[in-house]
């Protein structure tokens, strides 16, 4: 293929957009590990189930798929509130392993369930944008792509709106920082918690909605943007919010190059070189905080 | 480390007699049972009790992996490809083309599988000096990084690792019974010699790092070295149990690389008991006769024609319901009972002592 700048204009556009839904998926981890100092690895899960939510809610009731997306980001929500009581809960500040194994049962069940309700083949969401692009001059890019960007920007105003406007917000920052000090001054803390797993499950929910819009998705489709998430807030910093959002930027970008230049085997496997790099080094990312 | 009085202590012990009992009574069980699946299963069974104490035994000095089918692997893909070619050499030198059975073919199959085990430490210590200051998540990713790029190396070199399509490699000992005798000597040895090193001195410099690391450095214990080691000797009995599993199935492609096969040993060792000799064992039978049993021919379509209307969108209800399954187990196990099956057997069995000596008391 000539690479050509045209090719390399039009890679970019598609690696921020590209990016923007990790970014969107890193940040619901990344707010869920700043709070209550844990990762959970079946968060790409969530996308998964929001992806597969959007897409019945849009086929089965004719809704717009936008729309659809906010109905099941209220869902997953819900869901995630519900695991976190369930599950999550119960094995806060016992070994570092539990909150692992947790987390592999919960893909277990998830990707499972997901199967047998809705099948082994490849769906994908039809938006009212579908087929469309816009023209641009040498190259074109599709509406959704770019509305993809918009409703991620949208999200995350919002949230840090939620997070630095609000008192729930403030009581969140407080727990983040000292939790047991949080308590003391009044803050429920284990209703905080449940709070932002809630969001951080909707926000992967949304994630999931756009993925299924611009991707085809299956019920395996939750492991790799964990993966990729979990890389994003290593190389931005476990609980930095701005750091996410530069970290999803950078690797979308990346990603969508090496496609381009070295083929797409190698996309995942040159991803997981760069944090395996990134963590030698630096075995607690590059703005984490130095352990012990 | 391991003196020779421990070690005669060790062979005049109670631990090594159960030990024995337990081999000759698994040795014994397929002659009672003549069943080809029940030999499967329990074949199946005890390469998988291998390759989950490794898991345990890495766990036990607080290193988890999400990668250990990497090892798995390597042990696999080692001892088939070196088998393959000795088998070559010999079938020349002898001028045959079917593999002669006798002590020495026995020898060479034993050689091969701890030269793929041999193989596979020797990756273990590169990747875990890459490991060694890593802990938690940071450790769970790196290993499952390498996962992922052991399959994409292993497709990329195809020319040499036959990857993409698989191939079987040659077995030195007949199949079947033979085999499964095979596997047992493995299984107790390893786990033995995995007991023997955790209860030395060197176990509990492993335990110490677990507890604390930090803790375990001030006192001396240069943790380093000791998680290096601990990886390294890991993974040679997880490059073990590959070669064995490749040679039980007679086959070896790509896939043994895949995520599944790493989250396996972990599981199993979850359900079974984390950090003791007999959870893992016990997290393997339990694991392998479920997925056997509930993957088989005649429970698969039972299931279908029972559940399969409820969930019209799969071709096959078995598969997808059993892993549902185990995932649920595991969170019961992790939530309810952090110690695994293991520690309720144990329970159950003071219980049941207590209530003899009420009932001598009366």
């Amino acid at each position: 293929m000539d690479i050509t700048a045209g090719t390399i204009v039009l890679t970019l556009i598609w690696g921020v957009a590209v990016g923007c839904i990790y970014m969107l998926l890193a940040t619901g981890l990344n707010i869920i590990f700043g709070v209550m100092k844990l990762v959970n690895f079946a968060h790409g899960q969530f996308l998964m189930i929001g992806a597969f939510l959007t897409w019945t809610i849009s086929v089965a009731t004719g809704l717009n798929a936008y729309e659809a997306i906010i109905i099941s980001m209220i869902v997953v929500a819900f869901l995630g509130v519900v695991v976190e009581r369930l599950t999550f809960r119960r094995v806060l500040g016992t070994e570092k392993l539990n909150e692992i194994f947790v987390s592999l049962g919960l893909i277990y069940i998830f990707e499972n369930a997901a199967l047998l309700i809705w099948g082994d083949s490849s769906q994908h969401i039809v938006s009212p944008f579908s087929g469309s692009s816009l023209n641009l001059t040498t190259f074109s890019i599709t509406y959704d792509r770019i509305v993809a960007v918009f409703v991620v920007i949208g999200v995350l105003v919002a949230f840090g709106l939620l997070v630095y406007r609000t008192k729930i917000g403030l009581a969140m920052r407080a727990t983040s920082q000292r939790n047991g000090t949080a308590m003391l001054m009044g803050i429920n803390t284990e209703k905080i918690y449940m709070i932002t797993f809630g969001l951080g499950s909707a926000m992967a929910a949304v994630a999931g909605g756009l993925y299924g819009i611009i991707f085809t998705f299956n019920s395996q489709s939750g492991a790799m943007p964990t993966i990729i998430a979990f890389a994003i807030i290593i190389l931005g910093g476990l609980g930095s919010i701005r750091g996410s959002i530069v970290g999803g930027l950078l690797y979308g970008i990346a990603e969508q190059m090496a496609t381009l230049f070295l083929g797409g085997i190698w996309a995942s496997a040159v991803a997981f070189a760069l944090l395996i790099v990134v963590l030698i080094i630096r075995p607690n990312g590059i703005f984490g905080e130095k352990g012990e | 480390m391991l003196s020779k009085q421990r070690l005669s202590t060790f062979f005049r012990s109670r631990g090594f007699q159960v030990l024995l009992v337990f081999f000759a009574i698994l040795a014994l069980i397929p002659v009672l049972i003549r069943d080809s699946f029940f030999l499967f299963v329990f074949t199946l069974i005890f390469i998988f009790a291998i390759y989950a104490a490794s898991w345990n035994f890495l766990a036990n000095s607080g290193q988890g992996s999400l990668g250990h089918a990497v090892f798995l692997g390597i042990g696999g893909f080692a001892s088939a490809i070196i088998g393959g070619k000795i088998s070559v050499g010999i079938m020349g030198v002898l001028g045959v083309t079917q593999m002669p059975v006798g002590v020495l073919s026995v020898f060479v199959q034993v050689s091969v599988l701890l030269i793929g085990g041999l193989i596979s430490a020797g990756i273990g210590l590169l990747i875990g000096l890459a490991c060694v200051r890593l802990k938690a998540w940071y450790l769970a990713m790196v290993t499952f990084g390498f996962s992922v790029i052991a399959d994409t190396l292993s497709s990329q070199f195809d020319s040499f690792t036959n990857g993409i399509n698989g191939f079987a490699p040659t077995l030195f000992v007949p199949g079947g019974y033979a085999f499964y005798i095979l596997v047992i000597s493995f299984t107790v040895i390893s786990i033995g010699v995995m007991y023997l090193i955790m209860k030395s001195r060197m176990g509990l410099a492993f335990r110490a790092i677990h507890g604390n690391e930090a803790e375990a450095r001030m006192i001396g214990i240069n943790t380093a070295k000791y998680k290096l080691l601990a990886f390294t000797i890991s993974t040679f009995f997880a490059g073990i149990a590959g070669g064995l599993y490749v040679f039980f199935i007679r086959f070896v492609d790509n896939s043994i690389f895949s995520p599944a096969n790493s989250f396996l040993p972990l599981i199993m060792t979850v359900i079974g008991g984390l950090g003791t000799v007999s959870g893992p064992v016990i997290g393997s039978i339990f694991l392998t006769a479920v997925a056997q049993i509930l993957t088989t021919q005649s429970v698969t379509q039972s299931l279908n024609s029972t559940l399969g209307p409820f969930f019209p969108k799969v071709g096959y209800v078995g598969p997808p319901l059993t892993y549902l399954i185990i995932g649920v187990i595991l969170l019961v196990i992790v939530i309810f009972s952090p110690k695994g099956l293991e520690s309720q057997f144990r329970k159950f069995y003071k219980y049941l002592i207590t209530e003899e000596k009420r009932d001598k008391n009366k």
